[in-house]
């Protein structure tokens, strides 16, 4: 059992807050390897407090973006802020922020106490409060009884856990955790990022996690980033990036996604008529990111979950109809994905959740079915 | 013959390595490197059909360790008379077949007498070659630092205050303690083969006293450094100091290099053939012996190496420059001021090992 | 009876036999020649082949023979300050070296460990390269460097820092062993850090950096602690064969430079005494073996 820590989470949007300064600022950052750019002309604020997640496929440059907050890469081009303070020639050693390394990077020499005593004693710390700073740490990562052994005589999740320790001994301002996660098995992963949440609330500092995991940003992070070739896709709280991605990208890397393309063939104020001749259908819904014009080739996305299916055809004059037939099932407990194609091949994907243990199931392969969903269930994006 | 012990012991694995394998007819010598003229060699299998395996060393107490070792699978060994008299005591060698030696005959009787006091009887062995050990000296060098230097006495190297004029332009010693010690004893008037410690303990004295102007303890460096010009002054054996002196010549660097047999008296040392009792071959290593006493055979060696050899009937062979040449021949007076040493018996080795050790460490 | 053979015998005896081979190993090319020697050094010293007395022909030979040996040799080498003084020259000798060795061999190892990766083979290939060449060639090559009138001299004249008629005096000397050990050796010693740095974790120098050390301060808390393993296995490697170095200090020291290797050569070859000389084996390897086993000791407690 976890046990709550912490206050309750209440309401957290400081980007919405215009009288406040931005705690981290990237300024118009780039970062070139030779040829390579890995950050292009790059702009970012992240406010105090804030639990704000870097996401994106390896190579995206979130990884970079990091590394140049903590010293280790310097920019290219632009600036980098911290509290209004320009961090540009100040040498890793020197900045209020600390790192919690992907491959954990444990001292092997030295044992727990000495990894988390590290930091402190590198401030010139005096030897008393070192040993309750320690032994607090110890106790938030619930490795007491550890102190003495060697990282070669912990478990993975234990490392986990002094890696986590010895970033936080300093108290610094930020906490930057590059994939802090990655190596954890599924289950110890899930327990550790709310463990995240509620030490980040509780000490309340400023964290900046890297990660490829989508769930694990949903679920830890005020805000994401999403990344893609050293630029942002697009920024916003995890449902805003669900439900309203702004781009094909977004809407396909974080969660599954149907695309359907076709041609606009209309624009009223709410809505965008979509003309898709490759499955003989006309979809109305709402406009995503962009201005969306007549005649433009434009897609229509819809998450797999907001799909209905029925084997019975909906009533005449219902507006965005699919019909096909059921070509894949799979089952994954808690829901099943049927796999349905469409007139002209291809395939959507709806799934419903298992409501009821049944074995048999109402639908099943090669049945006629039709896809419907609400209204504003979908969004266009452009191509 | 260039007297290197490292050398010597990587030739002493070939010998190893090639010794045993023979099936065919074949001698397996051991010999001084750089003392021999190799078509001899060459001469000896076209008019035999036998194959010499002809191996070399450069220091003779490597030879005396591996022949104590047994099995070394060679028939023929040169070895110097002292070592060869302890190693005939140790019963490393068979007597010689005299009927299948019949160039015996050629030797003359001086140097077979001489050989005869530490192979009673010429029993183990014959001649190969001998020589002395004495002084070489770069003439001009010498001169320019001292007009009136004693060159051709032991206080050039003994007195202090004469070797100490030569210590800036190089001063080296041979690394040999059973010539260095007796020269030092005949220098003081003792008996240069005198087995007493107290007398060796007296001769490292003296040479305790010269040492600090010695550059070097070293047994084959002077030939180049005298032959370059590097160093100006050597007590080494009578055949280097002659190559190094033909070195130079031919270099025609300027250097003039001559060597003088002490008036005071030196050593003179015979280098001799002899059996193992355990050689593969024996017919085939008194084969080759009695060629190498062939009159022509040994004057070609002779005329090859500067080294004198004890076979009289070759002398009408021997180039007349070198039989002229008193440093190599010397006359028949400097013959009986020359001195040779007898073997060391293990204690007395022991102090003259010591007294060396403390002469070049000062321990 | 078969199937117990090939289920339980077979295996147990494949598993042992791979077990036994180092140690047979061991037994056939150290202890046995160890024991050889051991058994000359309580021997003494004759005219005959080979050189000493009583000769073991058998195991009987031996029981019947045991009054015959004695410690005479190891009292010898008391009595005579020569032993003992060899001895310490050879570990002064051989302390100092090593030292250097790991002073010269650290900074190449860690730049080795540092260059990009396409670079490293290249870079452990150049230094193994000299071992292409004669060990004796490459010694002899510095009496030409080293000589008053070698290379150095002639640099350092045209140079202008030397004049016409001075020389440099390094050969011959305490100080020429020294530059041919540390040259000799140094793969030696960087070969093993280099393996020890090459495992080093980059990352935990950032962490380091990180965590506020800067980073002549982490070279001394992380990469030096952490190379550790490679600095001993290198001591190692070069002090011990150092201590019985016989072929350098022949070659480029002076006769004053005194070292066991040498002493045991005159003990030897010029004495031709084996007892003693193989006495004197027996205690150098004494000197090397005990420091050794206790280190080893310590080191599987910490």
């Amino acid at each position: 059992m976890i046990e709550a820590v912490g206050p309750i989470k209440r309401k957290f949007a400081p980007w919405d807050d215009p009288t406040l300064k931005p705690f981290i600022r990237f300024e118009n950052v780039t970062k070139r390897f030779g040829d390579f750019t890995a950050v292009d002309n790059l702009t970012l604020d992240i406010y105090e407090r804030e639990f704000f997640a870097l996401l994106g496929p390896s190579g995206c440059g979130k990884t970079t973006l990091m590394r140049m907050l903590a010293g280790f890469e310097q920019p290219t081009e632009g600036r980098i802020l911290l509290d209004g303070k320009d961090l540009s020639g100040i040498p890793p050693y020197k900045r209020p922020v600390n790192m919690m390394f992907q491959s954990y990077a444990l001292f092997p020499h030295m044992t727990v106490e000495g990894n988390i005593a590290f930091g402190l004693k590198q401030e010139g710390m005096d030897t008393s409060n070192i040993n309750t700073r320690v032994a607090e740490m110890l106790e938030l990562v619930k490795l007491e009884k550890f102190a003495k052994r060697k990282p070669h005589q912990l478990s993975g999740g234990q490392r986990q856990r002094v890696a986590l320790a010895r970033s936080l001994a300093k108290r610094p301002k930020v906490l930057l955790l590059d994939e802090p996660l990655g190596a954890l098995d599924r289950k110890l992963r899930e327990e550790t990022q709310f463990e995240l949440m509620d030490i980040q609330m509780e000490l309340g500092m400023t964290f900046l996690i890297v990660t490829h995991d989508q769930e694990e940003a949903m679920t830890v992070s005020d805000r994401i980033a999403v990344m893609n070739h050293g630029i942002i896709a697009q920024i916003g709280t995890a449902s805003e990036i669900y439900e309203q991605p702004a781009s094909r990208y977004v809407a396909d890397f974080v969660g599954d996604i149907n695309l359907i393309d076709g041609t606009v063939t209309a624009v009223d104020d709410d809505n965008v008529t979509l003309h898709c001749a490759g499955v003989d259908a006309t979809i109305v819904a709402e406009a995503g990111a962009g201005e969306v014009a007549v005649g433009a080739e434009a897609g229509f996305a819809i998450r797999p979950e907001k799909v209905q299916i029925s084997l019975e055809a909906p009533p005449a004059g219902t507006p965005n109809v699919l019909s096909g037939e059921v070509w894949d099932i799979g089952y994954l407990g808690d829901i099943s994905v049927y796999r349905v194609r469409l007139a002209g091949g291809s395939i959507v994907k709806a799934t419903v959740a298992n409501l009821t243990r049944i074995v048999e199931r109402p639908i099943t392969w090669e049945d006629k079915v039709y896809l419907t969903w609400p209204a504003d269930a979908g969004v266009i994006l452009l191509k | 013959m260039v007297r290197q012990r490292l050398l010597g012991a990587a030739a002493l694995t070939v010998a190893l390595a090639t010794g045993a394998a023979a099936q065919e007819k074949v001698v397996n010598v051991y010999n001084w490197s750089d003392y021999i003229d190799e078509s001899v060699l060459e001469e000896f299998t076209k008019e035999t059909g036998i194959k010499v395996v002809y191996d070399v060393f450069d220091n003779q107490d490597i030879v005396e360790t591996k022949m104590l070792a047994g099995g070394s699978g060679y028939d023929v060994v040169v070895i110097t008379g002292p070592f060869l008299a302890r190693q005939i005591a140790a019963g490393v060698y068979q007597p010689l077949d005299k009927s299948k030696l019949p160039n015996l005959s050629n030797m003359g009787p001086e140097v077979t007498n001489r050989v005869a006091e530490y192979d009673p009887g010429n029993e183990y062995g014959v001649d190969y070659m001998w020589g002395t050990t004495g002084i070489g000296y770069n003439v001009e060098k010498i001169k320019a630092i001292m007009p009136d230097a004693p060159v051709n006495s032991w206080d050039m190297v003994f007195k202090p205050e004469i070797v100490s004029k030569f210590k800036d332009c190089g001063v080296q010693f041979l690394d040999a303690s059973e010539e260095l010690i007796p020269a030092a004893l005949k220098y003081l008037g003792k008996d240069p083969d005198s087995k007493d410690a107290a007398d060796m303990e007296e001769a490292g004295k003296l040479l305790a006293s010269v040492k600090p102007y010695v550059q070097k303890f070293h047994s084959s460096e002077y030939i180049n450094a005298l032959a370059n010009g590097d160093i100006c002054l050597a007590v080494g054996y009578s055949g280097d100091i002659l190559q190094a002196r033909n070195r130079a010549a031919e270099a025609n660097n300027g250097v003039t290099i001559n060597y003088v047999i002490p008036k005071e008296g030196a050593n003179m040392w015979f280098d001799i053939m002899a059996i193992p009792k355990d050689a593969p071959n024996p017919d085939a290593a008194h084969a080759f012996m009695n060629f190498m006493m062939k009159p022509e055979v040994i004057a070609k060696s002779t005329n090859y190496v500067a080294y004198a050899n004890g076979n009289l009937a070759s002398q009408k062979f021997v180039d007349p420059a070198i039989l002229a040449d008193t440093a190599i021949y010397p006359d028949k007076e400097t013959l009986a001021n020359l001195f040779s040493t007898t073997p060391y018996d293990a204690k007395a080795q022991r102090v003259l090992t010591r007294v060396w050790t403390s002469v070049k460490t000062g321990m | 009876m078969a199937e117990r053979w090939t289920q339980d015998v077979k295996p147990f005896l494949a598993k042992w036999a791979l077990v036994a081979v180092p140690y047979l190993w061991s037994l056939l090319f150290f202890l046995a020649p160890f024991l050889i020697i051991l058994k000359i050094s309580l021997s003494q010293t004759a005219i005959a082949m080979p050189p000493y007395v009583p000769v073991i022909g058998s195991l009987g030979d031996f029981w019947a023979k045991l009054s015959d040996f004695t410690f005479d040799n190891y009292v010898f080498l008391t009595e005579d300050p020569l032993y003992y003084s060899a001895y310490l020259s050879s570990l002064r000798i051989a302390l100092v070296s090593t030292i250097l060795l790991l002073i010269v061999g650290y900074p190449i190892a860690y730049g080795m460990a540092r260059a990009p990766k396409s670079l490293r083979n290249a870079l452990v290939m150049a230094v193994i390269l000299p071992f292409w060449t004669s060990f004796l060639i490459r010694v002899y090559a510095w009496i030409g460097i080293l000589k008053p009138e070698g290379l150095i001299t002639i640099a350092l004249q045209s140079l202008g820092i030397l004049g016409p008629d001075e020389q440099i005096h390094v050969y011959n000397t305490e100080t020429a062993v020294f530059i041919g050990i540390v040259y000799s050796y140094l793969p030696f010693m960087v070969l093993p850090l280099y393996a020890a740095l090459e495992k080093l974790d980059a990352t935990l120098l950032e962490a380091a950096a990180d965590l506020g050390c800067p980073p002549t301060k982490s070279f001394w808390v992380i990469t030096f602690p952490l190379s550790l393993p490679g600095v001993i296995a290198g001591c190692f490697l070069c002090f011990i064969p150092i201590v019985g170095e016989f072929v350098i200090p022949d070659l480029l020291g002076g006769s004053e430079t005194l070292m066991i290797g040498k002493t045991l050569w005159a003990e030897f070859f010029n004495n031709r005494d084996w007892p003693v000389s193989s006495a004197v084996a027996v205690v150098l390897l004494i000197i090397l073996v005990v420091p050794i086993v206790i280190f080893q000791n310590q080191q599987k407690k910490a």
